[in-house]
C-alpha cells in the first residue's frame, strides 16, 4: 500500500509537472506571440524634432570623439620628442593636453550615452535592426572604453611617477596603448555608420538582421576609406584645437615668457594641423572613389545631384583654411630674423591662393529645372564654364598646396644662413623643381580639356604625384642645405601680433564646421534610407534637407561644442595650473626651431626659449 | 569676461555666422522622398507625364546627368541630341525590334544593356529605387518629349499584383514579378527579349522548343546565372540578360517557369 501510495504520489507529481510544463509552454507561447515589436519611430522630440535632436547630439559627440582621439596622437608624439630628443617642454605640452583629455573624455561618454538614448527612444526600429546586426561589436565597444579609461588614468596620473629611465619609456608605451584603444573604438564605430551607407550587396529588405554575416557587415565597402579619412582628420583636428587653446592662452598671457611659450605651442599645433591637412584631400579622393565603386547613383547624388552646391561651400571653407593658415605663417616671418627678406613674395602667393579659391569654388554641373537650364544655356555657366570643370579645379588645388608648401619652406629657411658649398646650386635646384612641378600641373590641367573624361581623370593622378614628389624632393634638399647652417638669430617667440592668434581661431572654427559639413555629405547621400536601399526612412523627416537647414544644424552643433570645450578647458585649468613656462635650466636646453623640428641647428649661445630681454612688441600688438 | 574673451567670442561666432549665411544664400535644394504613385487602369497620359516629370526633375535625380550640356554624364534627354531629335523622337529608332516604349523601359531598368556610345556605364537600374508605377511614369514623360505617349494603365502592374510578387522587395521599391501563371510570367518577363509562342522580341534565343535543347537544371541556372553560359550563335549577347531574376522571382514562380519551359519540346 505504501508502495501504491508512493506510486500514486509520484503520479500526482508527474501529472502536476506535465500540467505545469504545459501551462509554462502556453504562457511562453503567449509571451512569444505578444513579443514586443518596437514601433518604427517614437514620439517626436519637442520643438526641434527627432532628426535635429539626434543630428546635433551625434555631431557634438563626434566632435568630442575626434578631440579625444586626435589629442592623444598629438600627446604621444610630443612626449616622444621629449623622450628621444631631450626637449622637456614637449613633455610639459603633452601632459597639459592629457589633463584636458580627462574632462573631455567624460563629455564624450556622456554625449555618447545621450545619443544612444535618443536613438532607442526616437528611432527604436532602426536601433533594433542595428543592434541585431552589431550586438557583438557593441559589447566590444563598451569593453574598449573600460580599457581606454584605465589607460588614460594611468597615463595622466603616472606622468610624474614614471618620468625617468625605463619607467618613462613604459609611460610612453601607455600613451601608445591609449592610441591603440582609441583607434580600435574608431574602427568599431565606423563600421556601424558605414554599414548604413554601404550594406553588403547580398542584403535585401527581406533579409533578417539576425542572419547578416557579421564580418561582411563590419568590413563593408566604405569602412576602410572612412577609417583612413577619419584618422587623418582627427590628427588635423587635434592640432587645430591645440593651436586655438595656445592662442587663447597667448592672448591672456601676463608675461613675455608665458606669451613666448604659447606662441610656440600655437605654432606647433598649427603646423601639425596644416601639414597633415595637406594629405586629407587624397584620403577624400579614395573615399569618393570607393563610394562610386559601391554605387554609381550614390556617387552621382554626392557630386552631381542635389548635393552639388555642398562642394562649393566646401571649396569656400578650404579656401578660408588655406588663406588663414598661410596668413599665420607669413605673419610668423616677422618674428624670425631674416624673415623680412621673404615678405615681398607673400603678395604673389596670396594672389595664387585667391585665384585658386575662386576657380575651385566655381560651380560645375548644377541641378536646375528646364527653365533654369534654358536661361543658362546648359548646366554650365556660359562664361565660367571652363573654370567649373575638374581639370581647372584639380589644377587650382594642386597649385594652392604647392604655394602653402612654399610658405612653409620660406618659414624654415628664414633664419638660416646656409654654409654648404653648393647652397646656391641647391636653392636654384629647389626653385627649378617647384617651377617644373607647377608647369606639369598646368600642362595636365590644360590638356584635360582636350581628352575624354576617362583620360582626364587619369591626369589628376599625374598632378598629385608631381606635387608629392616635389614636396619630398624639395624638403630633402632643404634639410641637406640647412646642415651646419649659421643662424641669423633666434626666433623671437611671443613677438606675434594678436591678429595672428585670431587666425588660429578662424582655423579651428573652420575645421570644426567642415567636419559637420562632411558629416552631412556622408550621411545625406543615403537620402531617404536609414540603411541604404535596405531600411527605408518613413518618418516625417525622411526627405534630406537643403544645405541652408543643414548649415543651421551644423552651426548649432559647433556652437555647443565650443561652449562645452571652453568649459572643459576652464575645468582643466582648475585641476592643476599648467607648469608650462620652463624653469631656467630647461629654458637653456630648449630651442625653438622653425618647422616644429626638435633639431639643434643653432649654436649653444643661440639657444633659449622666451622673449629676448628688451624686445619691443611688433607694431599692431 | 574681459576684452580678449569678447574678441575671441566675436571671431568664433562671427566665423560661424558667415558660414551659415553663405550656406543659406545659395540655391536650396532638398532631396525629397520619391512620391509613391498608385495608378489605376484608367490613368491618363497627362497624369503619367506629370508624375514622370516630377520624378525626372526632382526625386529621381535624372536631370543631374541627362540635361543639355556638353559635359553631362549621360546623353541629353531634354532637347535635341546630336541632330537626332529629342528622346521622344529618337527612342523608337535606337534598337531594331524595340519600339519606343519598350526601349525606354529597358533603358531605365537595364541601362548597361543600352549604353549610348561614348558614355560610361554608370547609370543605376531605376527599378532598384523606384516602383513599377514610377518607372512607367518616367517612360511616359520621356515619350512626351517630342513623341507620342503610348504608356497606358495596362502596362502598369496593379499594386496588388506588385505586392504579391516579391513580398517585401516590392514594398522596398525592388519590383518582384507579378502573377503565378508561368505562361503569363514568360510573356511579361521573358518575351521582352525572347521569341515565344508567336510573339516576343528576337534578341536572345527563342523559348519555343527550349525543353528539347536544355534540361530543367540548365534552364534554372541560365535564369539565375545568365552570365554562366551562352547559347550557340548568341555569344555576342553574353552578359546582356539581367541577373536579377533570382531576386525578383519567388521560389514558386521560378520553379513553375522552369517546369513550364522544360516542357516546351
Amino acid at each position: 500500500m505504501i508502495q501504491d501510495r508512493s506510486w500514486a504520489g509520484a503520479g500526482r507529481w508527474l501529472l502536476s509537472a506535465v500540467v505545469a510544463l504545459a501551462a509554462g509552454l502556453l504562457l511562453a507561447e503567449t509571451l512569444v506571440a505578444q513579443a514586443y515589436v518596437p514601433p518604427d519611430y517614437g514620439a517626436d522630440f519637442p520643438v526641434i524634432g527627432s532628426r535635429a535632436a539626434v543630428w546635433i547630439v551625434a555631431q557634438v559627440h563626434l566632435m568630442f570623439a575626434a578631440f579625444v582621439l586626435g589629442v592623444p596622437m598629438f600627446a604621444v608624439i610630443a612626449e616622444a620628442i621629449a623622450l628621444f630628443g631631450g626637449e622637456d617642454r614637449y613633455d610639459r605640452l603633452a601632459k597639459e593636453f592629457t589633463r584636458l583629455l580627462l574632462v573631455a573624455y567624460s563629455a564624450t561618454a556622456l554625449l555618447g550615452g545621450l545619443f544612444v538614448f535618443l536613438l532607442t527612444t526616437l528611432y527604436p526600429a532602426l536601433w533594433s535592426y542595428l543592434s541585431e546586426v552589431f550586438r557583438i561589436s557593441m559589447w566590444m565597444y563598451a569593453g574598449i572604453f573600460f580599457a581606454e579609461s584605465a589607460t588614460l588614468y594611468m597615463y595622466y596620473y603616472g606622468w610624474d611617477q614614471w618620468k625617468k629611465g625605463r619607467a618613462k619609456l613604459g609611460h610612453w608605451g601607455l600613451g601608445l596603448l591609449l592610441n591603440v584603444w582609441g583607434t580600435i573604438a574608431l574602427l568599431i564605430a565606423n563600421s556601424w555608420l558605414t554599414f548604413m551607407m554601404s550594406p553588403p550587396g547580398d542584403l535585401t529588405p527581406d533579409t533578417s538582421p539576425a542572419t547578416v554575416q557579421f564580418w561582411s557587415a563590419f568590413a563593408n565597402a566604405t569602412w576602410m576609406p572612412i577609417n583612413v579619412h577619419r584618422l587623418i582628420a582627427n590628427a588635423v583636428f587635434g592640432g587645430a584645437i591645440v593651436a586655438a587653446y595656445a592662442a587663447y592662452r597667448f592672448l591672456k598671457a601676463k608675461s613675455d615668457e608665458e606669451r613666448a611659450h604659447y606662441d610656440w605651442m600655437g605654432y606647433v599645433g598649427n603646423m601639425i594641423a596644416i601639414g597633415v591637412f595637406l594629405v586629407l584631400p587624397f584620403a577624400g579622393y579614395y573615399l569618393g572613389r570607393e563610394i562610386y565603386e559601391f554605387n554609381q547613383q550614390m556617387g552621382v547624388t554626392m557630386m552631381g545631384g542635389f548635393m552639388s552646391w555642398l562642394w562649393i561651400i566646401q571649396a569656400f571653407l578650404i579656401g578660408v583654411l588655406f588663406l588663414a593658415g598661410n596668413y599665420y605663417l607669413w605673419i610668423g616671418l616677422g618674428r624670425i630674423p631674416g624673415g623680412e627678406r621673404f615678405a615681398p613674395y607673400t603678395k604673389w602667393m596670396l594672389l595664387v591662393l585667391v585665384v585658386g579659391v575662386i576657380v575651385w569654388a566655381t560651380p560645375h554641373t548644377m541641378i536646375a529645372d528646364r527653365a533654369e537650364l534654358a536661361a543658362m544655356g546648359g548646366t554650365f555657366h556660359p562664361f565660367l564654364q571652363p573654370l567649373g570643370v575638374m581639370s581647372a579645379k584639380n589644377t587650382a588645388v594642386n597649385l594652392m598646396i604647392l604655394t602653402t608648401f612654399l610658405s612653409f619652406l620660406l618659414y624654415r629657411r628664414a633664419n638660416k644662413n646656409p654654409t654648404v658649398s653648393w647652397a646656391r646650386t641647391g636653392t636654384l635646384s629647389q626653385g627649378i623643381v617647384l617651377l617644373v612641378c607647377a608647369l606639369v600641373v598646368l600642362f595636365y590641367g590644360i590638356a584635360g580639356y582636350f581628352v575624354p573624361a576617362i583620360v582626364r581623370i587619369g591626369f589628376s593622378v599625374y598632378q598629385v604625384l608631381a606635387v608629392l614628389f616635389t614636396i619630398i624632393a624639395v624638403l630633402v634638399l632643404d634639410i641637406l642645405i640647412a646642415r651646419g647652417a649659421e643662424s641669423r638669430g633666434d626666433i623671437r617667440w611671443g613677438r606675434m601680433p594678436p591678429r595672428s592668434q585670431y587666425a588660429l581661431f578662424v582655423l579651428v572654427v573652420t575645421f570644426t564646421w567642415l567636419m559637420g559639413l562632411m558629416g552631412f555629405a556622408r550621411s545625406g547621400i543615403r537620402q531617404h534610407w536609414h540603411v541604404y536601399e535596405i531600411v527605408q526612412d518613413t518618418s516625417a523627416y525622411a526627405a534630406t534637407p537643403a544645405l541652408g537647414y543643414a548649415a543651421q544644424i551644423i552651426s548649432a552643433s559647433v556652437v555647443i561644442f565650443f561652449l562645452m570645450l571652453a568649459f572643459v578647458f576652464w575645468i582643466g585649468g582648475m585641476i592643476a595650473k599648467p607648469a608650462l613656462v620652463p624653469a631656467a635650466a630647461d629654458a637653456a636646453a630648449a630651442e625653438p626651431v622653425p618647422g616644429g623640428s626638435p633639431g639643434r641647428s643653432g649654436s649653444g649661445a643661440d639657444r633659449g626659449g622666451g622673449l629676448e630681454p628688451g624686445l619691443e612688441p611688433l607694431p599692431g600688438t | 569676461m574681459g576684452a580678449v574673451d569678447l574678441k575671441v567670442g566675436g571671431v568664433v561666432f562671427g566665423t560661424i555666422l558667415v558660414f551659415t549665411l553663405v550656406a543659406n544664400a545659395i540655391p536650396q535644394v532638398q532631396s525629397d522622398v520619391p512620391e509613391l504613385i498608385a495608378f489605376g487602369a484608367e490613368v491618363t497620359a497627362e497624369e503619367l507625364v506629370a508624375a514622370g516629370e516630377g520624378l525626372f526633375e526632382g526625386a529621381g535625380g535624372c536631370i543631374a546627368c541627362h540635361a543639355e550640356s556638353a559635359g553631362a554624364r549621360g546623353p541629353n534627354l531634354v532637347t535635341d541630341y546630336q541632330g537626332e531629335g529629342t528622346i521622344g523622337q529618337r527612342c523608337g529608332d535606337r534598337i531594331p525590334g524595340l519600339d519606343c516604349k519598350e526601349y525606354l523601359y529597358q533603358s531605365l531598368t537595364l541601362p548597361v544593356d543600352h549604353l549610348v556610345d561614348d558614355y560610361p556605364p554608370i547609370m543605376p537600374a531605376l527599378d532598384r529605387t523606384m516602383n513599377p508605377q514610377q518607372v512607367w511614369a518616367v517612360v511616359a514623360f520621356l515619350q512626351s518629349l517630342g513623341g507620342e505617349v503610348t504608356v497606358t494603365g495596362a502596362d502598369i502592374p496593379t499594386e496588388d499584383a506588385a505586392g504579391d510578387a516579391g513580398g517585401g522587395l516590392a514594398a522596398a521599391g525592388i519590383p518582384g514579378v507579378a502573377g503565378s501563371d508561368p505562361v503569363e510570367i514568360v510573356n511579361q518577363e521573358c518575351a521582352l527579349c525572347h521569341l515565344f509562342a508567336g510573339g516576343g522580341i528576337e534578341l536572345g534565343p527563342p523559348l519555343d522548343g527550349l525543353g528539347a535543347r536544355m534540361t530543367a537544371d540548365e534552364i534554372r541556372i541560365s535564369i539565375l546565372e545568365p552570365g554562366a553560359g551562352v547559347s550557340e550563335g548568341y555569344e555576342e549577347l553574353l552578359g546582356a540578360m539581367p541577373a536579377t531574376f533570382g531576386d525578383r522571382f519567388t521560389a514558386t514562380q521560378l520553379e513553375s517557369v522552369v517546369s513550364y519551359l522544360s516542357g516546351l519540346e
